[in-house]
């Protein structure tokens, strides 16, 4: 970065679609590394209620929403491109530095599974954050997390099967995770600590 | 609250642990394409096999905290084993022998076969990671990857900074679940907890955020402290990684 686009990045205060809206202040790049991280501690929390469920078989998946949720939050809040990939790879990577039971492949899931979102987030240009894209995004996420569990887990299993999984994931990504994502967004907006990010 | 215990500096100094991070990652890829391949048992238990040895000797990984870190694991082995035993296409061919029926499902041999060689794929895989975690520390990897992969810095060193703050974050979570049963709240684990984290979290950043721009993070060629060169170890560790995938996963298909 040179030292021109380092100081308009850091002073730049078009939050809301100046000239340099899409450029990352420090502030922006750490509020979303932070929201990776603490996701991804609170991963380890929820690893362990996941492998509680693992029982129930292809439902488990209805909490599958979980693990796309920094991708989705942190978009929402950072509103720039890059910010749902970039806070999924960071709290993918954390939970691999932790000992994730997925191991590396956490890494890869979490790469496909920000990189959808970000599609969708891309294709209304980072200016539509309304409701139905919000949903999109969570789809697009989870579709693409369905395809990597298909390929990666479940590559023995009949078609049949696998698709029951993914509705339970598509279940998920439609009635959990946006409003999950968006309740959170506004908690965090009246708790007041999102001075300065875009509405 | 499990707060992460680092990788001991003797498994840091270990050969594996000298290995550029960005390096294991590539591995690991290489190795996880080898597994997607196939289905089968032996490949895949092999590469189990071998990752946790290298841990053991060239990674210098206590016996212990490699127990530790695998325990967990047969739980998704065992999931990601039975549903593709059961839920298997090779089930409802009537042409293969039936091992047995348990209510509505028909196992047959190769059904088992596949169910276990996902589960052996499960196992690999987390001892990969295993390997992974318990020879590589976060500033390592970070520097591996703005210096010798490409990570543009900003966000490289960023999110390195936010992971410092990890022991922070899970003191606060216990913090905050403390407060919740001083309320009287009975499950001390809620969904609600993750705002609180995340305001702390986010106040945190800010004061971080002010003290880097302080300092000039981002505005111009960055000096290294840690300067990340490719080694003749790497050499070694990617070669021995190639041959091992070669033996483990060509092989048995050209025989």
């Amino acid at each position: 970065m040179t030292i021109g686009t380092g100081t308009s990045a850091n002073t730049g205060t078009s939050a809301n679609g100046g000239p340099d809206a899409a450029a990352w202040r420090t502030r922006d790049i750490v509020v979303a590394a932070v929201i990776g991280v603490a996701f991804g501690v609170a991963f380890v929390a929820f690893g362990v209620a996941w492998r509680a469920i693992e029982f129930l078989g292809p439902a488990q998946n209805i909490l599958y929403g979980a693990w796309l949720m920094p991708a989705i939050v942190a978009a929402l809040i950072i509103r720039k491109p890059g910010a749902a990939l970039f806070a999924e790879m960071v709290a993918a990577g954390l939970a691999t530095l932790l000992g994730s039971q997925w191991g590396p492949d956490t890494l890869l899931s979490g790469f496909v599974q920000g990189a959808a979102a970000e599609l969708v987030f891309a294709f209304g240009m980072y200016r539509r954050w309304s409701f139905p894209i919000v949903v999109l995004a969570s789809l697009a996420s989870a579709a693409a997390a369905w395809v990597h569990d298909w390929v990666v887990w479940y590559a023995a299993s009949s078609f049949e099967a696998v698709a029951v999984i993914g509705v339970f994931m598509a279940i998920s990504a439609i009635a959990i995770l946006p409003v999950g994502s968006i309740r959170l967004v506004s908690a965090l907006r009246s708790a007041g600590v999102l001075g300065g990010f875009p509405d | 609250m499990m707060v992460r215990v680092d990788p001991t500096d003797d498994q840091l100094a270990s050969p594996l642990g000298r290995v550029s991070p960005l390096l294991k990652l590539a591995i690991a890829g290489a190795w996880f394409v080898g597994l997607f391949l196939t289905t089968e048992i032996l490949p895949a238990l092999a590469l189990a096999g071998i990752a946790v040895g290298a841990s053991l000797v060239l990674g210098y990984v206590p016996a212990g905290t490699l127990g530790r870190g695998l325990a967990p694991l047969w739980i998704a082995a065992l999931a990601v084993g039975l549903f593709n035993g059961l839920f298997s296409p090779l089930n409802s061919d009537p042409a293969l022998h039936e091992l047995a029926i348990i209510g509505p499902f028909r196992l047959t041999e190769p059904g088992v076969i596949a169910g276990v060689g996902l589960a052996s794929r499960v196992l690999a895989i987390a001892a990969i990671g295993v390997l992974f975690a318990q020879t590589t520390d976060a500033t390592r990897l970070v520097d591996s990857l703005v210096q010798q992969g490409r990570v543009p810095e900003r966000f490289g060193y960023g999110a390195l900074a936010a992971y410092q703050a990890v022991p922070r974050f899970a003191e606060d979570l216990s913090t905050l679940r403390q407060a919740r049963r001083i309320r009287g709240l009975r499950s001390s684990w809620h969904p609600r907890l993750l705002v609180g984290l995340l305001v702390l979290a986010i106040r945190h950043a800010d004061r971080l955020a002010l003290a880097m721009d302080a300092r000039g993070f981002g505005t111009g060629p960055r000096s290294r402290y840690r300067p990340m060169h490719w080694g003749l170890i790497d050499l070694g560790a990617g070669a021995g990684a190639a041959v091992v995938l070669a033996i483990v996963v060509v092989l048995p298909r050209v025989t």
